[in-house]
């Protein structure tokens, strides 16, 4: 998962109110997996309880949590008209943010860019890709049912469709590409992380035909391997043309 | 006290367990002056990745009537391989594949770092995970073509042999036929006819009618697995599925001016209840219902279609003006029994501008153990990121959601279980360990929860029921055994064994060691549990008393004070977070009708009850953050579990000169925790960006203690703020108030 695919894009304001920022499929699985941080969940007694001397004999019980002044943290601020001036406010929680060295990047809140402006960074060659796909596919046409190979080929057709007049974003073509690099190494778990991502991240753009890559990848891992390397499939990847899909 | 925090903590860490007392009072009469009842807060499937399950049934208690599982409690003597059950005394044999253990080679289940345990035991092929959509077509384009691109999207995230289907409603309900080729086939019911399950079954040509015999033998189900059109793995119809959802239509009967669609929910749920009754008893499956607005015909309607006609609000339910409340209500109510009695679980996902009815539907949720999501639109991140939620894996790469689950519970003797509060139904199991006063879910010491999360969590209640004055039973300690079945994701069965223990204390000479063994945020939840159980059958003003009752008995009990002298009230630290806990649970949502709609607090009860201590705290009290260096600069962030609100005091412009450079800070570290908690949080919260004086902080000023209103505002001589509107007493007050009454005599 490239850095590019970690990204946060902010909610639909116009059909829900304080819609919360939307994370890709990257920055959500990679929080899911990690262990959390120090919850920070520290709460302080009211003064009223703790505070004032004990007048049965017994231990003076201490605060919790020492760094906390024992002001009332619940207090509503200081309002912007006074000046300002030392209000006692609680310290930050604990293991937190005081202590960063450097500053932490912001949300980076990210716009699509048009395909035309980012086209000089590293453009994948749509033949490339469709020329993998259809390896793949061909080495399925042996022992997967005709009727789901068509379905397939039906798709991939509309994805090259789709990118030749520019309906697909550089993230989704670039991303496509890797997928294709992942078939192509027999990484089946790779590519199949790389879909997810891309239909969760892209759904819009890619809802109608990635279900079409989902499916080969599912039955290109389940062949035989000899399948793979027949002459007519390495044939298919010496070649560029698309004609087989049809 | 440091110690009992670290075992405490220790022991949720370990066993998901956190009791209200520590230190058990070993007769009834002295545990019920405690006020707070010995209970717990349970996680059955909390997650341990550091747990690895074993490969072997667990060892049973020979004894018909107790069946513990061996345990680190047991006694042992691996001499004459032999174990004594420590709930029952029972004298066991282990069995011949444990003839090789001794001293030195201990079985894991008699380690004390297993006290919890899982087991890893299949019977039978295992069965697939099953997803039912239910999807309703009455929704505006925009929302409609989102949710469709959703459950595209669903079905790539789907466990990969998962079964899948398809019943779509509006004014009719269709049920999809998922088959592989050729044309894609629908079965159409009326939106307003009731049927039975079995009517339903025979409709949909799940019952062969050529096999019943020559004396007239019902008709056989035909082999579900092979024959059910409507439930196909997801790996196989894919494709169609696809193309079946992106072909869908806006419900196409026309909405006169000044009505509402005509949505018959309660028959498209009554459809997909009984196809799975039907076809698949006692798998694990779901039903996630997609709705867009409120039923409005047929059973389980919850208003009409006319606009002028608004659903009921708390008004119109006091003043028993809701037409359709009680018969909306029982309906889904007997349709969520079917469901759970079958292992299947109903979420529910709302998204409409005015209230769809979840009040009367949220029992399909709440005893099924399903989810409960409610948003705006479709069409926001609230909805899409919640809804790829269901579906998150953990860091072994697994999903997070288990099926089929079934809790017993066992104790020693000198307890009895009182109950249940949670997303569960009983299965009225009987057995020696019952008690007679129930609380919550009682009369039983077994439940079944459909489904379950790693956050799942019960409160469990129960009694001690031995003598005053008795002596403290023999070994001094009581115990509590918790033995969850369940189905994993990946259609393993599983066993989860979680065997704990506490010391008995004479009361009346160890009082003070009972204290410092109260977990008072474990009790806050517990006691809170109890009293939004109570708010859904009793009068609201009944419970808050009840509730501060409660709070002044325990004050009685364990403040240290002079009688009628309130300024010599104190709290030890073991309680002295309690109260306010209290006052924040009185003007919670929980108990307050007031300012939210009745499907508002379903809503807010259906997670209260469910969650862990951690989040349940937080729902009760929100946690306010406060980050700044000098008093320049202010930010807070609000963790208020439905909402994330940061607002920001700022004086104009110092973050962005050049020597209050490393102010610039502050301004993203509360964005930083509030993007991690963002990130995983189940259901995706509301994320509120507001700052003084914006019209957004009345959130985050209805959460904080009033301290100043508009009544006290120049009669306390504090240094002036902003004052908050409000007619709630502050904290301060409300502790005044608390200790009066503490140190009366009257009282």
């Amino acid at each position: 998962m490239e850095a590019k695919d970690l990204y946060i894009k902010p909610g639909n304001q116009e059909r829900g109110w304080n819609d919360p920022p939307q994370f890709s499929y990257g920055l959500q699985t990679a929080a899911q997996g990690a262990p959390k941080r120090t919850p920070l969940n520290k709460r302080v007694p009211p003064p009223q309880l703790t505070g004032s001397p004990c007048p049965v004999p017994g231990d003076v019980p201490s605060l919790t949590a020492p760094m906390t002044p024992p002001t009332n943290p619940l207090a509503p601020p200081c309002s912007m008209n006074t000046p300002p001036r030392p209000c006692p406010v609680a310290a930050p929680p604990l293991g937190g943010v005081m202590m960063m060295a450097t500053p932490p990047p912001p949300f980076p809140v990210v716009e699509h860019t048009d395909s035309a402006s980012s086209q000089s960074e590293n453009e994948p060659d749509v033949d490339d890709v469709v020329t993998l796909l259809n390896w793949a596919l061909t080495a399925c046409r042996h022992t997967v049912k005709k009727q789901v190979c068509n379905d397939v080929a039906k798709r991939l057709k509309l994805f090259e469709d789709m990118w030749k007049s520019g309906k697909l974003s550089l993230p989704v073509r670039r991303r496509m590409n890797g997928l294709v690099q992942e078939l192509k190494s027999c990484n089946w778990d790779a590519a199949d992380e790389i879909h997810r991502a891309l239909i969760v991240d892209h759904v819009n753009e890619v809802g109608q035909w990635m279900v079409g890559v989902k499916r080969l990848i599912a039955e290109t891992r389940n062949l035989n391997p000899d399948l793979l390397h027949t002459q007519e499939v390495d044939q298919s990847l010496d070649t560029s043309s698309t004609g087989n899909s049809d | 006290m440091a110690t009992y925090q670290e075992f405490i903590q220790q022991n949720e860490d370990r066993d998901g367990v956190r009791f209200s007392w520590n230190l058990w009072p070993s007769s009834r009469l002295e545990a019920t002056r405690l006020v707070v009842p010995v209970s717990c807060l349970f996680t059955p499937l909390k997650e341990r990745p550091d747990l690895p399950p074993v490969q072997y049934e667990p060892v049973l208690c020979s004894r018909a009537n107790c069946k513990a599982v061996l345990n680190p409690l047991c006694q042992v003597d691996y001499r004459a391989k032999i174990w004594a059950c420590n709930f029952c005394f029972q004298r066991n044999p282990f069995p011949p594949s444990y003839a090789g253990i001794s001293d030195v080679n201990q079985p894991a289940e008699l380690m004390p770092q297993f006290s919890t345990i899982e087991y890893i035991v299949q019977r039978g092929p295992p069965n697939p995970l099953i997803f039912l959509y239910v999807v309703d077509t009455c929704l505006e384009e925009e929302d409609l073509q989102a949710l469709k691109e959703s459950l595209q999207m669903s079905l790539s995230l789907l466990p990969p042999n998962a079964l899948v289907g398809l019943i779509t409603f509006g004014r009719m309900v269709q049920v999809h036929e998922l088959s592989c080729e050729g044309i894609a086939k629908s079965y159409v019911f009326r939106g307003t006819k009731e049927l039975s399950s079995k009517q339903i079954q025979e409709m949909l040509g799940l019952t062969n009618p050529a096999a019943s015999g020559p004396q007239g033998r019902p008709a056989a189900p035909q082999d579900p697995a092979v024959t059910c059109r409507f439930l196909q793995p997801v790996h196989k119809v894919d494709m169609n599925l696809t193309d079946l959802l992106g072909e869908l239509q806006r419900d196409p009967w026309p909405v006169p001016q000044g009505k509402r669609p005509l949505r018959s929910t309660g028959i498209a749920l009554s459809i997909a209840v009984g196809l799975l009754e039907g076809t698949f008893p006692n798998t694990g499956a779901r039903v996630m219902m997609f709705m867009g607005g409120p039923p409005t015909q047929g059973p389980g309607m919850v208003v009409g279609d006319e606009l002028k006609t608004p659903i009921r609000s708390w008004h119109d339910i006091t003043k028993d003006n809701a037409r359709h409340l009680k018969k909306a209500t029982k309906y889904y109510d007997a349709l969520a029994n079917r469901a759970a009695v079958n292992g299947h679980s109903i979420d529910i996902y709302a998204c409409a501008l005015d209230q769809t009815g979840l009040l009367e539907m949220k029992c399909l949720s709440n005893l099924t153990g399903g989810h409960i999501a409610m948003g705006d639109s479709f069409n926001t991140s609230l909805f899409k990121q919640t809804f790829q939620r269901v579906f998150s894996k953990d860091h072994n790469g697994e999903f997070r959601m288990a099926f089929g689950g079934t809790l017993e519970v066992k104790a020693s003797r000198e307890l009895k279980v009182s109950g249940a509060i949670g997303p569960c139904v009983s299965l009225n199991a009987k057995g020696p360990c019952i008690s007679e006063n129930e609380v919550g879910v009682g009369g039983t010491t077994q439940w079944k929860i459909c489904s379950l999360s790693p956050s799942t969590t019960l409160a469990l209640y129960f009694e001690v029921v031995n003598q005053h004055n008795a002596p403290i039973p023999q070994g001094g300690r009581g115990a509590v055994q918790f033995v969850t079945q369940y189905q994993h994701s990946n259609t393993q069965r599983r066993i989860r064994v979680t065997t704990v223990a506490r010391n008995w204390a004479d009361a009346q000479s160890q009082i003070q060691h009972i204290e410092s063994s109260f977990d008072q945020e474990a009790s806050a939840v517990i006691m809170a549990r109890l009293g939004v159980f109570r708010a859904e059958s009793e009068e609201g003003p009944d419970v808050l008393r009840w509730l501060d009752r409660q709070l002044i008995r325990l004050c009685q009990k364990f403040g240290q004070f002079n009688k009628d002298d309130p300024t010599s009230f104190k709290l030890s630290e073991s309680l002295s977070l309690y109260p306010q806990f209290m006052f924040h649970l009185r003007r919670s949502p929980f108990l307050q009708v007031f300012n939210n709609s009745p499907d508002e607090c379903s809503y807010y009860r259906h997670h209260f009850v469910r969650q862990d201590l951690t989040q349940s705290l937080i729902m009760i009290q929100p946690i306010l953050y406060s980050y700044s260096h000098v008093c320049f600069l202010l930010k807070m962030l609000t963790n208020s579990f439905f909402q994330l609100t940061i607002a920001q005091w700022r004086k104009a412009g110092y973050q962005e000169q050049p020597e209050y450079e490393n102010f610039k800070h502050l301004l993203v570290a509360p964005v930083d925790d509030a993007q991690e908690i963002l990130q995983t949080r189940f259901p995706m919260p509301r994320y509120i960006d507001t700052e003084h004086g914006g019209s957004q902080a009345r959130f985050l000023l209805s959460k904080v203690n009033p301290s100043q209103t508009h009544n006290n505002l120049y009669s306390w001589g504090q240094e002036t703020g902003a004052p908050i509107l409000t007619d709630d007493v502050s904290l301060q007050v409300f502790m005044d108030h608390l200790k009066k009454l503490a140190v009366s005599s009257a009282t």
